[in-house]
């Protein structure tokens, strides 16, 4: 993050240009558009791809690692139940989940707005929109709350994997795939992914983007963050029900 | 008789079509070092899995303090410890940090783990990253968390594999002090001489099936002179007369020696015959080994 917003600081004259030339002839433009909101705003992009394998190389690991170090045969053998073993790993995964993004948040937000300046920020929906500089820390709130949400989703599928297998490389591979080809699905305009789109979870990956629109779509937010829920419900539901009946082997 | 405080009925399990254990059944009372002995891959792993509730059987029950492991998991082990294979400990934290997580899951007191540290000789090296340990210490932490939680059951699978000389006998001593301060154990293994010297009674499995199983020292006399080494001359003569003798069975025949498996009772029997039968009898031993006896008994080759 620091080298992106120092990149950023030196001059990103190509995207300037494209961005000005959007508004040329409806605005009159004074000084640059170019603050730490905007790099927050661009980085924000990260959450498609780079974060989730962030979060997949613990998720992934967090129980099946356990598996393959052979340290279930120890812990496995106390009082405690294994339903809460795997609570205990939820948790932990869920508060590694926070942390990441809250760290992403200071990278970005903090040291970008302290880097650049901050001011109003110039986002895209249906056309330009340009959010008040007083309007756009909520806006942001909201956005890296719904990302986190959409990350703790992300979490619970590598974690559920996690709980199947032994070796912490197949759930994030399995994960990641899953991820890259449901994103393909929701975002390739072809007839048949229409149709299945509603039906992946990847769908409603776009949510923090909603925090950025005007006025916030609610009612869409609140539908997508059901769906999510479900999902993770479920991811929950099979990890418990695998890790509790599993043959521990290793 | 003391109390029952394992008991195996009719436990079984299978991995695919392959049956690892096959309506296993035995029971272990009060005060005993039991071994399980078996050769490699014989079932017992799965079997004390399956006590551990690290395995669920397909068949069968274990009842454990008078408490199905499969009903009542947490309250049967409750006065369980164990130590399944190789002790993988977090290799990052210090020997009583590992132990204080376990201690911690267990609602076991923090002076418990020093405790436990002085019983296995690891009091000095608390402090020390795991990393840092010898097999034998690892083995020893090994036995130290299984102790954590007072048990009066102790159950160890292969607690002195990999283990040099010197390890081996710390964990054999180890486990002699431990019996004698009246905790019942149960010690898997595929060592016969370790059996031999530690155990006071002994199962053997084999293919998951329970081949013998009673007192070591009977055991040990029901060997005698079980397994015979025969060296006689001329050797094709003396073939056709050992195979000609009805109280004889099993003969094989390497580097000019038979052995041959003949109850006790017939062993003056067969120096007449042989001597009868003009044989040059050089030297017919009788071998005691509890190996042999294992060997005979899992159909292995004598």
């Amino acid at each position: 993050m620091p080298l992106i917003i120092w990149g950023f600081s030196k001059g990103a004259t190509g995207i300037e240009r494209d961005l000005v030339h959007q508004l040329d002839g409806a605005f009159i433009i004074v000084g640059s558009v170019f603050n730490g909101f905007l790099v927050t705003y661009i980085t924000m992009n990260f959450l498609w791809v780079h974060i989730p394998f962030l979060i997949m190389l613990v998720a992934g690991d967090v129980v099946a690692g356990e598996g393959a170090a052979g340290t279930f045969r120890i812990t496995l053998t106390r009082r405690i139940s294994r339903f809460q073993i795997l609570i205990a790993k939820l948790i932990a995964t869920y508060i590694y989940t926070i942390i990441l993004i809250t760290f992403f948040v200071l990278m970005s937000l903090g040291l970008g707005s302290l880097w650049l300046g901050i001011g109003d920020l110039v986002v895209f929906d249906k056309g330009i929109l340009i959010l008040p500089q007083e309007m756009v820390w909520m806006r942001f709130a909201l956005a890296f709350l719904f990302a986190t949400y959409v990350m703790i989703v992300v979490a619970t599928l590598c974690f559920m994997f996690s709980s199947m297998v032994n070796n912490g490389i197949g759930p994030i591979i399995g994960a990641m795939a899953i991820i890259i080809i449901g994103l393909a699905i929701a975002n390739i305009p072809i007839d048949i992914f229409e149709k299945i789109s509603p039906y992946i979870f990847t769908s409603y990956f776009d949510i923090w983007q909603k925090a950025f629109f005007d006025p916030i779509p609610w009612r869409d937010i609140g539908n997508d963050a059901i769906v999510l829920t479900i999902f993770t419900l479920v991811f929950i539901i099979i990890s418990i029900v695998q890790f509790i009946r599993k043959d521990i082997l290793t | 008789m003391s109390e029952v405080i394992l008991s195996i009925k009719n436990l079984s399990k299978s991995f695919g079509k392959r049956k690892v254990v096959d309506s296993l059944s035995f029971e272990i009372r009060e005060g005993e070092i039991f071994g399980f002995l078996g050769p490699n891959g014989a079932g017992k792993s799965t079997a004390i899995r399956s006590m551990l509730s690290l395995i669920k059987p397909d068949d069968g029950d274990i009842v454990i303090f008078n408490k199905s492991v499969r009903k009542f998991k947490n309250s049967a082990l409750c006065g369980v410890g164990a130590l399944v294979e190789r002790p993988d400990f977090y290799e990052y934290l210090s020997a009583f940090r590992n132990l204080s997580l376990l201690a911690k899951m267990d609602n076991i007191s923090q002076n418990r783990i020093d405790e436990v540290l002085k019983i296995v000789g690891l009091s000095e090296r608390r402090a020390d990253k795991v990393k840092t340990f010898s097999q034998g210490m690892k083995q020893r932490l090994g036995i130290a968390q299984a102790l954590l939680s007072n048990p009066k059951l102790l159950i160890l699978d292969e607690p002195t594999n990999g283990l040099d000389p010197r390890g081996m006998k710390e964990v054999r001593d180890l486990i002699r002090k431990l019996a004698q301060e009246g905790i019942t154990i149960l010690i898997s293994s595929h060592l016969l001489h370790e059996v031999e010297q530690v155990c006071t009674t002994m199962a053997i499995i084999n293919l998951g099936k329970l081949v013998k199983i009673g007192s070591v020292h009977n055991l040990l006399n029901e060997t005698d002179t079980f397994i015979t080494e025969i060296k006689a001359e001329p050797i094709e003569k003396t073939r056709i007369v050992l195979t000609s003798l009805e109280y004889i069975s099993n003969i094989i025949e390497s580097d000019g020696m038979f052995k041959v498996i003949i109850a006790n009772k017939n062993l003056k029997q067969l120096t007449r015959d042989l001597v009868k039968a003009d044989i040059d009898v050089s030297a017919i031993i009788p071998r005691t080994s509890l190996e042999d006896y294992f060997l005979s008994l899992t159909g292995d080759s004598i």
